[in-house]
């Protein structure tokens, strides 16, 4: 995936002191693909935090898809949305985090225009790459980069009638928002294992 | 083979328990200061508040003033009055220890408040706090490690220190001595140095008056010599004898024969004969820092708010911190002791990120906690015990991002813990079990770059699908049809896998025994429901994302 593979080494996907928007329906990919930021990062022995608005995270997963959990800052936020942003905003001015990932979940809170630009303003000072997730876009035009998911396709194994297991998922990734990077337009195609 | 020649240096500091009441208030350093044994008036004033700790009535640092050289003879009579115990709180507050500026204006321990104000009218009074003397000598002591290894308690306000060895370290005596002098000044003590070849002409040095004083190799005896005889804290008997006798100084003393002294004074005449001469009677016993190091601050009024508290906590983090950074230590935790108007104590455990010795960070941490944890009552003493530990240094590698600061990571945990508890902030750790959700919340600690993931161990992990978990699982009504689920969460489910079966703890009363199944709903949602088989229900684990 051409997206992805950027997002490896010096990507757009995750630009030091830039926003980046994954948005998407339940269950197309989006939160995978927030995982797979959050590896990027610390496969490369830097810190990572997660701002887990709902709860949701499963350390399990994440480490199997090669996350070191032992960089990660875990925030639960137990449901709090406001709780969420305060401890965006917190995390945002801390130096030395190469990733501050907010998971906001199927219910996203207002963020103005405002302060999505001194979530960015703060992001660039520090070196920090800022990764919002949610159903629908929040920052606006103060993210770098705004990627969509979608569900493609399911493949199972076993008989057609009876499947035994969950093996694969299509995800389409499309770009809605890129400034300042070349990025390949339409839509591109990634496969993740069960 | 080399003889080794023994140097012994003692740290001394004059009117210690005015000294160590100064500590806590610097304001009063350059004010006549006396500090008092309670009163009855003082315990119906503050009854919440103390002075003498249970705790510190064994140790009896107390109970030393009143063996002290300069302790009056009411003072004696009350420290060795047989039960070990802190000052007996009387009828009248009498005076325990005095300043400089206080003895130049006439005041002497041992005279009672009101003697002691008929001579200085302004004076400063304050009442014994064993927490100051205790957290003093300490802190004196923790400033003579920073120097040597070896070092003796050596009663209120004195310090021995074994510097044998030190000259290829440190310098010769003089610069052992000033190095030791400045210890003591950055813990908030100014300390009399002397250095001699016994303990015992060390300290009599130290106690001449000048700042510091080196008594040469083998010269102690004619050194000491000018001595006034007071210096020993002989008893008044002996001493009185003596001064009958015109023995005013060391030197007098130690030309006395010793066989006649013997005859006439028994063995406390030999032995104030061996002090005279500058020989050491008892074995150096080592000092060991304690486990935990606590500072106290009783204030005079009550504190209700929390900025006010907080300038409180300032200066005893600050104390704290200097006794840490004098022998190069940190604090991994703080045990923050309120006592209360109430009668009651707060106490709070603040735990911190990273071993810190930085008073501003404690300060901030203690703050934020204490502001989600409210003292329920107005203050009216502080008490702060650190946990001592070394903190680690991480060197940087070239090519590695950098990592938060560890005093800009306590920082931002400590907000974070204030803003969702102590329970939501932390490092998640894989509990060894197949149990759904095994997970747990640790400290954030990051690892060094040693523990760094090999390229191996990064290639091999395939970014897969990942599951948002509902905590705690959703119970859901699920239709089955020949062993496989048809319907769930009101929805037609259109392809399902599984079961996958796991159980556990069968042996303990927290089995477990779950099939799982992946299935596809009509409405797109993958989901991942759960039959627990003990309790014959269905639950939502979670959604595929």
């Amino acid at each position: 995936m051409e997206i992805l593979a950027k997002a490896a080494a010096p990507s757009p996907l995750l630009e030091e002191g830039e926003i980046t928007e994954i948005v998407g329906r339940l269950s197309s990919g989006r939160t995978s693909l927030l995982i797979r930021c959050l590896r990027d990062i610390t496969a490369r022995g830097g810190i990572g935090a997660l701002i887990d608005t709902h709860d949701v995270f499963d350390a399990a997963s994440a480490a199997r898809g090669g996350v070191d959990l032992h960089r990660l800052l875990w925030v639960r936020c137990g449901g709090r949305r406001a709780v969420a942003m305060r401890a965006a905003d917190l995390l945002v001015r801390c130096p030395g985090f190469a990733l501050i990932a907010v998971d906001f979940g199927e219910i996203a809170p207002h963020l103005t225009l405002t302060g999505a630009y001194r979530w960015k303003l703060a992001a660039r000072r520090h070196g920090v790459a800022l990764v919002v997730l949610g159903a629908r876009r929040l920052a606006g035009p103060g993210a770098a980069l705004a990627v969509e998911t979608v569900r493609r396709e399911l493949e199972w194994t076993g008989p057609p009638a009876m499947p035994r297991r969950l093996a694969r998922m299509a995800v389409g990734m499309r770009v809605l928002r890129c400034r300042g990077a070349a990025l390949p337009a339409g839509e591109q195609v990634q496969w993740l294992s069960a | 083979m080399a003889e080794r020649v023994s140097r012994f240096a003692c740290l001394w500091v004059p009117c210690f328990v005015a000294a160590a009441h100064v500590r806590g208030e610097p304001a009063l350093a350059e004010r006549p200061l006396i500090v008092v044994t309670p009163s009855r008036a003082d315990t119906q004033s503050a009854p919440s508040a103390p002075r003498v700790s249970p705790t510190l009535r064994a140790s009896g640092p107390v109970r030393e003033i009143a063996e002290r050289p300069g302790g009056a003879g009411a003072l004696r009579a009350w420290g060795r009055s047989g039960a070990i115990s802190g000052p007996p709180i009387s009828a009248v507050a009498r005076v325990l220890d005095a300043n400089a500026a206080a003895r130049e204006r006439g005041v002497r321990p041992g005279m009672t408040e009101a003697e002691a104000r008929a001579r200085a009218p302004e004076l400063v009074r304050r009442v014994l706090v064993d927490g100051h003397v205790t957290a003093a000598l300490h802190a004196l002591l923790e400033a003579a490690l920073a120097v040597s290894p070896r070092v003796e308690d050596g009663g209120l306000g004195v310090v021995h220190v074994d510097i044998g060895g030190l000259a290829r370290l440190v310098g010769d005596d003089a610069a052992i001595a000033e190095r030791l002098a400045r210890h003591a000044r950055t813990v908030g003590l100014p300390a009399h140095v002397g250095v001699a070849g016994s303990r015992t002409a060390a300290r009599v040095a130290a106690q001449l008056g000048r700042r510091v004083t080196i008594v040469p190799a083998g010269q102690e005896r004619a050194t000491l010599a000018v001595a006034p005889l007071g210096l020993l804290a002989l008893p008044e008997p002996l001493a009185a004898t003596l001064a009958g006798w015109g023995i005013a100084t060391l030197g007098k003393l130690a030309a006395l024969p010793r066989e006649g002294l013997g005859l006439r004074l028994g063995a406390a005449g030999l032995r104030a004969h061996d002090v005279a001469c500058g020989r050491d009677h008892e074995p150096f016993q080592a000092w060991q820092p304690p486990a935990s190091w606590t500072e106290t601050q009783h204030v005079e009024w009550e504190i209700d708010s929390l900025d006010a508290l907080a300038i409180v906590l300032g200066t005893v983090l600050e104390r704290l911190a200097a006794r840490l950074a004098a022998v190069y230590l940190s604090a991994d935790g703080l045990d923050v002791e309120l006592a209360l108007t109430s009668g009651a104590r707060h106490q709070r455990a603040v735990s911190l990120a990273y071993p810190t010795r930085d008073p501003a960070l404690m300060l901030l941490v203690t703050r934020l906690d204490l502001e989600s944890h409210p003292p329920p009552a107005a203050v009216t003493t502080v008490v702060v015990t650190v946990h001592p530990a070394t903190a680690p240094v991480i060197p940087g590698v070239l090519g590695e991002p950098p990592a938060p600061a560890s005093r800009d990571l306590a920082t931002v945990l400590a907000r974070l813990t204030a803003l969702v508890g102590a329970n939501g902030v932390g490092m998640p750790v894989l509990v060894d079990s197949h149990r759904a959700d095994a997970v747990v919340l640790e400290p954030f600690r990051p690892p060094t770059t040693s523990a760094m993931p090999t390229s191996a161990v990064i290639e091999a992990a395939e970014g897969g699908l990942v599951l948002r978990r509902l905590r705690p699982p959703r119970v859901v009504h699920v239709e089955v049809l020949d062993g496989r689920p048809v319907r769930a969460l009101d929805r037609h489910v259109v392809t399902c896998a599984g079961p996958w079966r796991t159980s556990g703890e069968w042996w303990d009363t927290g089995a477990w025994a779950r099939d799982e199944w992946d299935v596809l709903l009509s409405d797109g949602w993958l989901c991942r429901l759960a039959h627990d088989l003990l309790t014959k229900s269905w639950s939502l684990d979670g959604v595929y994302d």
